[in-house]
C-alpha cells in the first residue's frame, strides 16, 4: 500500500516540531473564511501535541481544502498536508473508504495503457479533459503530438482517494506509474496529484500544467497587465520555492495582477472540505472568490485550472480564460 | 469568594520559591489562583446566553501556553469572541460568578500573560474583520484580533499601509495597543499603540464603550498600554498611510556603543524613515536605516552616510577577518558568525519579495526570518527600556549578561519617539518615566536551539537583565506575567497601589488577565 506521506525530497518535521508561530493560519483559507482557529493546521499540531486523536479533531480535519499553503510558510518545515491527510486516513467511514477502493480496483483490474508516444506526458485532469478544444490547444502549446502525449490514465479515482487520506492499493498504483516511468517528463494538471508523483517519482521531471503553459512565449505574450492570473494553489504550494521565482518572473515580464497575498502564498479560488470535494456536501465558493477579488481592478481573468474558471465564472462578469485559450497556438 | 483587601507589603510567606526574587518586597495582591469555583453555574449561564464554550481538551490544549513557551495552564473552556455584544455578556457573566478570563490575541507573549491558569480563555482572533477602510481621512476601523499581517493584506489591496506594528505577522492589533508594540519607524512614529485614534472597549463588568483621548479618555489612557488590565479592546480606529517599499541599507559595527550612538544620532536628526540594530551576538552588529523615498535616501547618503562609523560588508568582512586571525581560540564563534550570514542574509534578500532594489512586504520578510532563525518552543526575551542617555550603559550591562548565559544570542534595538500628548498614556508601562524625546528598547534574545536550559536558568537569566533595570531606573516591555515581582521595585508601590485602585474599581471580582499585573 502507498500512504500519502511527505515529500521525498527533503526532510520534514511532523506536529512536534510546532513551536505554535500562527504563520499557517496566516494563510489558511478555512481560518479566512471561517475566523476559527480551532479548523486551522496550527490548531491540530498543538492538538496532538497534547495528545489530542483523530475524533477529537474531526471537523478541523475534514475542513482542510489540502491547498498546502500552510507548508511553505511553515518555518519548521513541517508536513502539515501529510498530517492531516495521516488524520482524515483515522477517520474515514467504512463505507466510503469501501466506495473509493471498489473504484480503484476497478481501474487497477484494466490492462496496462500502452507505453506513451512522446517523452513528455501531459496528465490534464478531469476538468480539462472534459473541454476537448481547450485540451488540444493545450497539446499543442506544449509542443504538439510528438513532443507530447495525453496519458489514457491520469489517476482521477486516486485523486479522490488522496483527498479522502486512503492508502492506494499497490496494484493500481502500479498500473498507474508504469506509462509514466518510460516519459522523461510529466505534466500534471491536478496539483495533489503532482504532490505525490514528486515523491513517488523522483527521477522524473515533472511540472504543473500551469507552470508549463505559462512558460510557453506565445502564453506569455498573450497575457496583460491588466489580467488576474489565478495560479492553481495545490500544484504552486506543492513545489514553492522554484514556482514562487517562475511566477515572480512572470509578473515582471506581464505585469499581470496573481492570487497572490504579500507572503506570496498562492489563494486557492476553490477553498473546500472533504465532504464538498466527495459531492456529500453543497459547495459555496464565493466568499473565496470575492476575496481574491477584492480591491482590485483587474479587466480579464486568466485560470490555469478550468474548474477555478468555472468556479469564477459564478461570481463574476469579468471574462474568464484558460491559459491555453490565450495564445494563438498556430491551430488556425 | 471574598477578595481580601491586603495592605500593600503585607503577604504571608511564599512556599513556593522562598529564595527567589532576594530583596524584593512581595505582595500579594490577588487571592489565590482561582480553582474552579461556580464553573459548572458560570458555563451553563453563558451557555444559556448563546455563547458557545468549548471544554474539550482539544481546544483548551493548544492554548496551554504562549510563545515563551515556559508558562504552562489550562483554561476550562475557550470562547472564541465574535462580537462586543458576546463579550460584554461573557464579561458580565465572569463577574457574576467570579471566574477569571484571560485574553488572547497573537499568544505572542513570552511571560504566560496569555495564558489562562483556569477560567475562561478568550480567542480574540475570531474578531478579526476589517470594518471600514476611509482612505481620504487615511484610517482604518477594524476588530481587534485580527493580525496586523491580516490587515495588511486588506489595506494594500487599496495601495494603503498600517503606520507601525510589531515585526511580526501573528502579532494582533488588540494585543499590541495593549502593551505599545515597536516597529523599525518607532523613532519616527512613536509606539505602535500611538497610531491609535479610538477604540471600543468592553469593560471587565461588562459595558460597551467607545473611547478615544476626547471620549471616555480616562479609560482610553488606562486601555492603550494597559496589559489588559481595564478593558478588552474589540475594535480600533487606526491611523494609516499611503504603501511605499522601502529601500534598506546596513551598516556594520564591532561596538555596541559606537553604534548605539550613531542610531541616536540618526534618530535626533530624523535622517532615516526606518531605524535599529540587530547583532549576532555582540560580534557583528548592524545598524539598519532604510527610507520611503528615493529622496530621503538621497539626502542621508549626502549628509549622515559620512558620518556614521560602521563599515559596508566588505569592509566589516576584512576587519571581521583579521579580528579572528589574531585569536584563533575563538574560530568557534567566527564559523557561527559565518554560517549565520550564508543563512540569514538570503533570506532576508529573497528576490520574491524584492523589485529594483527596494524590499516589498518589510513584515513578511523580517517575520519568517525571526521564525526561522530565533523561533522555537521555548522563547525569553527579557529586554530593557531606558531613556537615551542611559541606554549605552543598560546595553553594554545585559549583554554582559547574556555572555554569562549563552553561547548564541541576538540584541534587537530600536528608539521610541515619545508623543508628548500621550504622556499620559505611558504611566506604568514600557515607556521610562525619565524619557523625554526619545526612548529606547532593547530585547536580548539567547539562541535556545543551541542546548537544553531549565526554566530556572533561563528565569535566572530575566532576573539578571531585570535587575539591571532597576538598578538604573528604567523599565520593561514585558514585565507581566513570570516578571510581575519587578513591577513595584521599577515603578514604585505609590504608581502600583494607584493602578491598584482603579483596576479594583473597574473590576471588582479581578476577573480581567489576573495574573498578567497584579
Amino acid at each position: 500500500m502507498f500512504a500519502p506521506a511527505t515529500r521525498a525530497t527533503e526532510p520534514r518535521q511532523d506536529f512536534a516540531s510546532c513551536s505554535g508561530c500562527g504563520l499557517c493560519l496566516l494563510v489558511c483559507p478555512v481560518w479566512q473564511r471561517e475566523r476559527d482557529i480551532g479548523l486551522t493546521p496550527l490548531v491540530r499540531a498543538k492538538a496532538l501535541q497534547f495528545g489530542a486523536i483523530a475524533a477529537d479533531l474531526e471537523a478541523s480535519v475534514q475542513s482542510c481544502t489540502l491547498c498546502a499553503a500552510c507548508e511553505p510558510v511553515c518555518p519548521e518545515d513541517i508536513a502539515l498536508v501529510a498530517m492531516t491527510l495521516g488524520l482524515r486516513a483515522q477517520l474515514l467511514p467504512p463505507a466510503t473508504a469501501q466506495g473509493l477502493r471498489a473504484r480503484m480496483d476497478e481501474q487497477a483490474a484494466l490492462p496496462t495503457a500502452p507505453a506513451p508516444s512522446a517523452a513528455t506526458l501531459l496528465l490534464p485532469g478531469r476538468a480539462l479533459r472534459a473541454r476537448a478544444a481547450t485540451l488540444a490547444r493545450t497539446l499543442r502549446l506544449l509542443g504538439g503530438e510528438r513532443q507530447v502525449a495525453t496519458a489514457a490514465d491520469d489517476g482521477a479515482d486516486m485523486v479522490l482517494a488522496l483527498e479522502a487520506g486512503l492508502p492506494l492499493p499497490a496494484k493500481r498504483m502500479e498500473r498507474f506509474l508504469q506509462p509514466l516511468r518510460r516519459s522523461t517528463k510529466l505534466v500534471v494538471g491536478d496539483g495533489l496529484l503532482l504532490r505525490e508523483l514528486r515523491r513517488w517519482l523522483p527521477q522524473t521531471k515533472i511540472e504543473s500544467l500551469g507552470a508549463a503553459l505559462s512558460g510557453v512565449a506565445a502564453v506569455r505574450r498573450a497575457l496583460r497587465a491588466s489580467d488576474l492570473y489565478v495560479i492553481e494553489a495545490r500544484a504552486y504550494h506543492a513545489d514553492y520555492e522554484r514556482l514562487v521565482r517562475h511566477y515572480d518572473a512572470l509578473r515582471a515580464a506581464a505585469g499581470c495582477a496573481f492570487n497572490l497575498d504579500l507572503q506570496r502564498i498562492a489563494l486557492p479560488a476553490r477553498a473546500r472540505s472533504l465532504a464538498q470535494t466527495l459531492g456529500i456536501e453543497a459547495v459555496d465558493d464565493r466568499a473565496q472568490l470575492r476575496w481574491i477579488l477584492q480591491g482590485r481592478s483587474v479587466a480579464r481573468i486568466v485560470v490555469e485550472d478550468p474548474a477555478d474558471g468555472a468556479a469564477f465564472a459564478q461570481v463574476t462578469e469579468l471574462p474568464v480564460v484558460h491559459l491555453a485559450d490565450l495564445a494563438d497556438d498556430g491551430s488556425s | 469568594m471574598q477578595l481580601a483587601d491586603i495592605e500593600p507589603g503585607t503577604v504571608g510567606p511564599c512556599h513556593v520559591a522562598p529564595d527567589a526574587l532576594q530583596g524584593i518586597k512581595r505582595q500579594q495582591t490577588n487571592p489565590s489562583r482561582w480553582s474552579g469555583e461556580n464553573w459548572e453555574a458560570f458555563a451553563a449561564a453563558i451557555r444559556a446566553g448563546g455563547i458557545e464554550l468549548r471544554e474539550t481538551m482539544a481546544a483548551r490544549a493548544p492554548f496551554a501556553t504562549d510563545a515563551g513557551g515556559t508558562a504552562y495552564g489550562l483554561a476550562h473552556g475557550v470562547v472564541i469572541a465574535r462580537s462586543a455584544e458576546q463579550v460584554a455578556q461573557l464579561l458580565r457573566a465572569a463577574q457574576a460568578h467570579r471566574v477569571p478570563v484571560t485574553v488572547s490575541g497573537g499568544g505572542l507573549t513570552t511571560e504566560g500573560e496569555s495564558v489562562a491558569f483556569g477560567g475562561v480563555l478568550l480567542d480574540m482572533s475570531g474578531m478579526s474583520r476589517v470594518l471600514d477602510i476611509d482612505a481620504a481621512a487615511l484610517t482604518v476601523r477594524t476588530e481587534a484580533g485580527i493580525f496586523w499581517h491580516s490587515l495588511a493584506e486588506e489595506l494594500r489591496r487599496q495601495d494603503l499601509d498600517y503606520l507601525s506594528a510589531p515585526l511580526n505577522l501573528t502579532s494582533s492589533v488588540g494585543g499590541t495597543l495593549g502593551v505599545g508594540g515597536i516597529d523599525v519607524n518607532s523613532a519616527r512614529l512613536g509606539c505602535s499603540a500611538d497610531q491609535a485614534l479610538a477604540l471600543q472597549v468592553v469593560t471587565p463588568t461588562g459595558d460597551i464603550v467607545e473611547c478615544s483621548d476626547t471620549d471616555n479618555a480616562e479609560l482610553f489612557q488606562r486601555v492603550i498600554l494597559g496589559y489588559g488590565q481595564f478593558g478588552v479592546i474589540t475594535a480600533a480606529k487606526l491611523r494609516i498611510r499611503r504603501y511605499t517599499p522601502l529601500r534598506m541599507h546596513y551598516f556594520y559595527y564591532a561596538s555596541l556603543a559606537t553604534a548605539i550612538e550613531d542610531l541616536q544620532l540618526l534618530d535626533r536628526n530624523d535622517a532615516s524613515d526606518y531605524s535599529g540594530i540587530l547583532t549576532i551576538m555582540d560580534c557583528a552588529v548592524n545598524v539598519l536605516v532604510a527610507f520611503d523615498s528615493t529622496e530621503r535616501e538621497a539626502a542621508f547618503m549626502a549628509n549622515w552616510r559620512p558620518r556614521l562609523r560602521g563599515y559596508g560588508e566588505l569592509g566589516f568582512g576584512l576587519r571581521t577577518l583579521a579580528h579572528y586571525a589574531l585569536r584563533p581560540w575563538k574560530l568557534g564563534e567566527a564559523w557561527y558568525l559565518l554560517q549565520r550570514k550564508r543563512e540569514l542574509f538570503p533570506e532576508l534578500q529573497r528576490p520574491e519579495y524584492m523589485r529594483d532594489g527596494a524590499m516589498f512586504d518589510r513584515s513578511v520578510v523580517f517575520s519568517r526570518a525571526v521564525w526561522k532563525f530565533w523561533g522555537s518552543r521555548q522563547m525569553v526575551i527579557p529586554d530593557l527600556a531606558t531613556s537615551a542617555g542611559k541606554f549605552v550603559e543598560a546595553v553594554e550591562r545585559g549583554n554582559a549578561v547574556c555572555r554569562k548565559y549563552f553561547r548564541h544570542y541576538t540584541l534587537y534595538l530600536v528608539g521610541i519617539r515619545l508623543r508628548p500628548e500621550h504622556r499620559a498614556h505611558y504611566e506604568m508601562s514600557c515607556i521610562p518615566p525619565d524619557a523625554d524625546g526619545w526612548a529606547y528598547g532593547c530585547e536580548f534574545e539567547p539562541m535556545l536551539d543551541d542546548g537544553l536550559y531549565s526554566r530556572d536558568t533561563l528565569q535566572s537569566f530575566k532576573n539578571e537583565i531585570y535587575d539591571i533595570g532597576v538598578d538604573m531606573g528604567a523599565s520593561y516591555y514585558r514585565f507581566g506575567g513570570m516578571m510581575k515581582g519587578y513591577i513595584r521595585r521599577v515603578f514604585g508601590d505609590a504608581l502600583v497601589d494607584r493602578h491598584l485602585a482603579l483596576k479594583r474599581a473597574a473590576d471588582p471580582a479581578m476577573i480581567l488577565n489576573r495574573h498578567v499585573i497584579f
